[in-house]
């Protein structure tokens, strides 16, 4: 009876998962079709012929390399400052009295509930006055502390326990350096996670590029195929989704490597939170 | 006054050093656009006055409250609410049944739990905008995968993303695709913090899967229910990015959803001081609805 259930509940989830990667099938087959199988009615559900010069093609009609190393640049570099100041400020807020830290609390968890959009004008207008418009420094500088960083590293700053901070502060530790070599240590699996979960956050990003830049020499990928996707009709289908694959299987490959940290993360922030 | 500086002197100032990078950046580029979108809410601007001027400025006339009286008397943003909300009411409940119904089978003890996981997972960490470009695709109208699907069948497919019905159904299908394997992650972070001696107690008194699943499973899920349905309803109020890529608010304007009707009001007609206020009203409905489901639970679970 229990191994009859058992089979029962593996042909389910074996079929969600199968509907769950249809369209990642369906994004890798159409992606290697040849330009005139693509536009054929009905469509092939298994390429004919395999053709792997799309991905070059497109590639150097887009001045992807540009493209790509943009991306890599401001994800890298926003993950950093990301990184950095939130456990610098998770680590006040979490072991240091500072006056009004219970408001500063409030106000942040305020902050997380306001619509990302009710704020495209007023940073627009803020970036641009302060002459950051159409660079990549506007990506990365006023995104380099989010709030949720900054609550993921108090949560597990909070764990820590004072009297570590007191004997390294006995043994004369200056408090720069309990920073540094007491608490980073202990914090190390939390900021995995949070380097992963920012990475990919801002590898996707694409409403603030589309406000913020202008110059195709500063695009990212996200703000590239949007932009060919509504409004080229010249590049055959099969090339926008092989650049859309090459796109999508960095953080595809990089979230099979840290599976682990990833679910974690996020399942220990749903419980705290 | 004698308070203040002993309150000053007890303040930690290292603490306050290491807090320092983040508070700047956060009061710039989040507390101050909450402020200065309020402030320019109740202004009528020309975008001309927008250049060169201080940070700290706010430019154009003082005009009370006829951005918003304008606001409601546009019948477009009347449209984008009801559209809104014709994507909240299909992809809210797909979203949370599916997402706690995957988790309650995927906290069970059997082989694959971590491959179905991990599979689920995917879709979330695809950007937004390269889901909407595969979607597009899938749902195209005579060169995508579900009506050639359909024409196995013999049944011919519509134009799904052309059709001012079928387009938004589209938009919220490929969301919960995204979303169901994070918040599948979410309900089975809650069914783990169940003690195991609540289902036994059950058991013994006869209870079976489906009562147990009822009366102990779904009860003690509330609180993180609460959780996922006001990010559930957070998300809906964002709908953005899908629909520049996938419809750009088309046809007939049927997926002009909130956010996507402030883009066009802010960027490509420049009327900031209008931009601002629906930003602001659309602000004010998700602390409503945050609080009205906060005080909801609340009273339920005491």
């Amino acid at each position: 009876m229990d191994k009859r259930k058992n089979t029962g509940l593996q042909v389910l989830l074996w079929t969600m998962c199968v509907i769950f990667l249809l369209p990642l099938y369906w994004l890798f087959v159409s992606s290697v079709k040849s330009d005139s199988e693509i536009t054929r009615f009905p469509p092939t559900f298994w390429p004919e012929e395999f053709v792997w010069s799309n991905f070059a093609d497109i590639w150097s009609r887009l001045n992807f390399g540009q493209t790509f190393s943009n991306s890599i640049f401001v994800s890298l570099s926003t993950t950093v400052l990301i990184v950095i100041f939130s456990t610098m400020a998770g680590y006040a807020l979490s072991k240091k009295k500072i006056i009004g830290k219970n408001m500063i609390l409030v106000v942040l968890v305020a902050t997380m509930t306001v619509p990302p959009t009710a704020l495209l004008l007023p940073l627009y207008f803020i970036i641009t006055t302060l002459g950051m418009y159409d660079t990549l420094t506007s990506l990365i500088i006023p995104f380099g502390v989010t709030v949720f960083g900054v609550f993921f590293m108090k949560q597990y700053m909070d764990d820590i326990p004072d009297e570590l901070i007191e004997a390294a502060r006995i043994d004369g530790c200056g408090e720069f350096r309990i920073f540094l070599q007491v608490i980073v240590p202990l914090v190390k699996p939390a900021v995995t996670t949070l380097v992963i979960i920012e990475f990919v956050n801002n590898w996707n990003s694409f409403t603030m590029p589309l406000v913020l830049l202008q110059s195709e020499s500063n695009y990212t990928l996200p703000l590239q195929l949007g932009i060919i996707a509504s409004e080229s009709v010249a590049i055959p289908w099969s090339q926008i989704l092989a650049a859309n694959l090459l796109t999508v299987v960095p953080v595809i490959v990089l979230f099979l490597v840290l599976q682990r940290q990833f679910i974690k993360g996020i399942m220990e922030g749903a419980v705290k939170g | 006054m004698n308070q203040l500086i002993q309150k000053l002197k007890n303040n930690d100032w290292t603490g306050t050093a290491f807090l320092l990078p983040a508070a700047i950046i956060l009061s710039l580029f989040v507390v101050y656009p909450i402020i200065w979108a309020f402030l320019v809410s109740f202004r009528d601007i020309r975008p001309m006055e927008m250049r060169g001027i201080g940070l700290f400025t706010m430019p154009g006339e003082f005009v009370w409250l006829q951005q918003y009286i304008d606001v409601f008397n546009n019948s477009l943003f009347i449209k984008s609410l009801f559209n809104t909300a014709y994507f909240g009411i299909i992809y809210i409940p797909i979203t949370l049944i599916s997402a706690a119904l995957l988790a309650v089978l995927l906290n069970q003890k059997m082989n694959g739990v971590n491959f179905f996981r991990t599979v689920l997972f995917i879709p979330y960490i695809i950007s937004v905008v390269s889901a909407s470009l595969i979607f597009m695709f899938l749902f195209n109208g005579d060169r995508g995968m579900i009506n050639a699907v359909l024409m196995q069948f013999n049944i011919s497919g519509p134009n799904w993303l052309a059709d001012s019905l079928l387009a938004m159904p589209v938009i919220a299908i490929m969301s919960a695709w995204k979303k169901i394997g994070y918040f599948m992650l979410i309900y089975l972070a809650g069914l783990q913090n169940i003690p195991n001696s609540l289902y036994e107690a059950a058991k013994i008194d006869g209870a079976n899967a489906f009562q147990r699943f009822w009366f102990v499973t779904w009860p003690m899920l509330g609180r993180i229910t609460l959780v996922v349905s006001v990010l559930l309803m957070i998300d809906t109020l964002n709908v953005f990015q899908e629909v520049f890529v996938m419809t750009g608010g088309g046809p007939a304007d049927s997926t002009t959803t909130v956010p996507f009707l402030i883009y066009n009001e802010g960027f490509q007609y420049f009327r900031i001081g209008s931009a601002s206020a629906m930003s602001y009203i659309l602000f004010v409905v998700v602390i409503v609805i945050t609080l009205l489901q906060k005080r909801s639970v609340d009273k339920k679970l005491g």
